[in-house]
């Protein structure tokens, strides 16, 4: 029994080790800025939940962040649906749909929707060729393009949960609820989406968390307007070199996402997420 | 800032190269120029040190570098050049000199930060007996840094848009009536108050000290017409070539690719320009030692060099004597020319040095509002 123990506890060790050298320790060292630097104090902290600078950065990522959020697994969802349920054709069809963009660098996507998108792109141009607009529609280069670009990005990792999900719904009690007489919809609305209630909870869990890192494609998609957290804490890192304040936000950032980590292993269990 | 300029100087090399423009050896030799050693200097360097670090922006320019400076250099004097690409932002550079680990010998920083930190006495003051002045053009040998080359902020506009009168002043910029169209300005601020503030009627010689909030309400009443902020040089190119914006203040070098690329359809000039300039710094404790850094900032002021790097790139020479070589044809693309000098406003240093921080945060908040 003890020996046994130990022989996992040993196969165990590099990663946890790995871990602590690699992540958590110098975690603490930057964690030790945000109230040593520039003096001892919580000052930093206080400035957060005070500084109209940095509560509309926080407020702005907070609202992208649910706005994408929500959009991603929505339309996840009604994927996924698809994955699972649909004829084979389609599900193919949706496997390369979701697959082929994953495996695209965030940096192309992030070019491709901005030809599409800006004023002069195939959108606008198309609508203002069939007249449907006069002038063309402010897609990108705001709030809306990093949106879109974002839910783009994110919308796999929400599949992939939310599939896992409804895959493990037992096709008899569907059976069962359309044999007691329920049309579609209603198996729908009282049968699936409760029974893959964990799966969506936890795609959205997921989503929000990758959201809140995001750079690169609010850089290149918002025109340089809508500066996110984690660009800010690059500006206080190496621009305005305010390292007290940019640790002080990533131990918040940390928080943030550990209490959604423990969330998401609350309402969902991460096996059957992956699973 | 200019730490994003540098990074495109290397990336319009690497375009001119990939485009056929200019060959392989001129691109690595220009690459080499950000550094700019000449060769000929090299040999007589008597060096203490076994190798020297210079920290640059990465990319295709470590392997050129390598080649085109490390391999002669050991070649000369038995000791290594070793090319750090990792980028030499503000931050990294106060991150070696609060650890004390400093492993950069010199460092292309901006003219702000070489006060900035001189102030904080974590510099080595530069050593003019080594360093020539008379190759520094007036008022640039500072205590602790020299620039490496000149730029300006230009404003450049869409000719077959405004095709009876050309805008050339922030005043211009300004009048959405008279110019209609979307604008393109610099998301890191240089420059961008001060076109501000000239627009609203401050005098050119009144402008420092900068009254920010002044400048940003000015910009805040531009900002529906500004398309987007440009972070990236190769992004500022993008927006005037493809018509997303009808005008823009974007970087000299850009200013000139995108004349030659449109056939003149793009158009600039250095009216209503800001001149800004890099500086050479040396942090105290470097490891290969001060002298060795300080030779290395001196041979950079070679006339030649200097004229090889504006012809490739069209940064703007650091020493005066260099003005004279450019070819006659090419001579108004000079930034630091006393004639484009004296269109342009000079951005103070000083006053960057003490306000950069808090005013970048300021118009950040305002571009993002």
């Amino acid at each position: 029994m003890t020996r046994s123990w130990m022989r996992y506890a040993i196969l165990l060790a590099p990663l946890p080790l790995f871990l602590v050298v690699s992540y958590v320790l110098p975690f603490l060292m930057v964690a030790k800025w945000s109230v040593t630097d520039p003096e001892p104090g919580f000052g930093q902290y206080i400035r957060i939940f005070t500084d109209p600078t940095v509560q509309a950065v926080l407020i702005r990522t907070l609202r992208i962040c649910v706005i994408v959020t929500l959009v991603s697994v929505t339309l996840a969802y009604a994927i996924a649906y698809n994955w699972v349920f649909g004829p084979p054709r389609r599900q193919r069809l949706i496997e390369y749909c979701v697959l082929i963009p994953f495996w695209i660098s965030v940096l192309i996507r992030a070019f491709g929707w901005l030809i599409l998108l800006r004023n002069n792109g195939i959108i606008n141009e198309s609508l203002m060729g069939i007249g449907i607009i006069k002038e063309p529609l402010a897609l990108v280069r705001n709030e809306l393009g990093s949106i879109i670009g974002m839910t783009h990005f994110l919308i796999p990792f929400a599949v992939f949960p939310l599939a896992s999900a409804l895959r493990q719904v037992d096709p008899r009690v569907l059976q069962a609820a359309s044999g007691l007489g329920a049309g579609r919809m209603r198996i729908f609305w009282t049968v699936t989406l409760p029974m893959t209630m964990p799966g969506v909870l936890g795609a959205g869990i997921i989503v929000f968390v990758f959201a809140l890192g995001f750079f690169i494609t609010p850089a290149i998609l918002s025109g340089g307007r809508s500066v996110m957290v984690a660009e800010f804490i690059y500006l206080q890192l190496f621009q305005t070199v305010n390292w007290g304040l940019a640790a002080a936000i990533s131990v918040v950032l940390l928080v943030i996402v550990a209490a959604l980590g423990t969330l998401l292993h609350k309402v969902a269990r991460l096996d059957k997420l992956v699973g | 800032m200019s730490e994003h300029f540098k990074r495109d100087c290397f990336e319009i090399l690497t375009r001119r190269a990939a485009a056929g423009e200019i060959d392989r050896r001129s691109f690595v030799k220009a690459a080499a120029l950000l550094l700019s050693v000449p060769m000929a200097m090299r040999a007589k360097m008597a060096f203490a040190a076994d190798q020297l670090v210079v920290a640059n922006w990465g990319g295709d320019a470590i392997d050129a570098f390598q080649k085109a400076f490390g391999e002669p250099f050991t070649k000369a004097t038995g000791i290594a050049v070793r090319i750090d690409g990792s980028g030499p932002t503000e931050g990294a550079i106060k991150a070696q000199i609060t650890s004390g680990k400093i492993i950069w010998d010199v460092v292309d920083a901006d003219a702000n930060l070489g006060i900035a930190f001189g102030k904080e006495g974590v510099l080595e003051a530069l050593d003019y007996n080594t360093i020539d002045r008379a190759k520094i053009r007036k008022g640039y040998d500072y205590e602790f840094g020299t620039p490496g080359y000149f730029f300006s902020y230009v404003l450049a506009y869409d000719s077959a848009r405004f095709s009876d009168e050309a805008p050339t002043s922030p005043a211009d910029f300004w009048n959405v009536e008279k110019f209609p169209g979307k604008r393109t300005m610099y998301k890191w601020m240089n420059g961008m108050l001060e076109a501000a503030l000239l627009a609203d009627g401050v005098k050119p010689e009144e402008l420092y000290p900068l009254d920010i909030d002044r400048a940003l309400a000015k910009i805040e009443a531009l900002k529906p017409h500004i398309i987007s902020f440009w972070g990236s040089g190769a992004e500022s190119q993008q927006l005037l070539t493809e018509g997303e914006a009808a005008m823009g203040y974007i970087w000299n070098t850009r200013a000139i690719l995108l004349g030659r690329d449109t056939d003149d359809q793009i158009k600039w000039g250095y009216d209503g320009g800001f001149l800004n300039s890099s500086t050479w710094i040396t942090p105290k404790g470097n490891p290969a030692g001060r002298d060795n850094a300080m030779r290395f900032i001196a041979t950079s002021q070679d006339a030649q060099s200097q004229v090889m790097l504006f012809d490739l790139l069209g940064n703007g020479p650091a020493n005066p004597e260099a003005d004279a070589l450019i070819p006659d044809d090419r001579k108004a693309l000079n930034c630091v020319s006393p004639e484009a000098e004296a269109k342009q406003v000079t951005l103070n240093a000083e006053w960057y040095a003490d306000n950069y921080s808090a005013a970048l945060e300021k118009f950040l908040a305002l571009v993002s509002k």
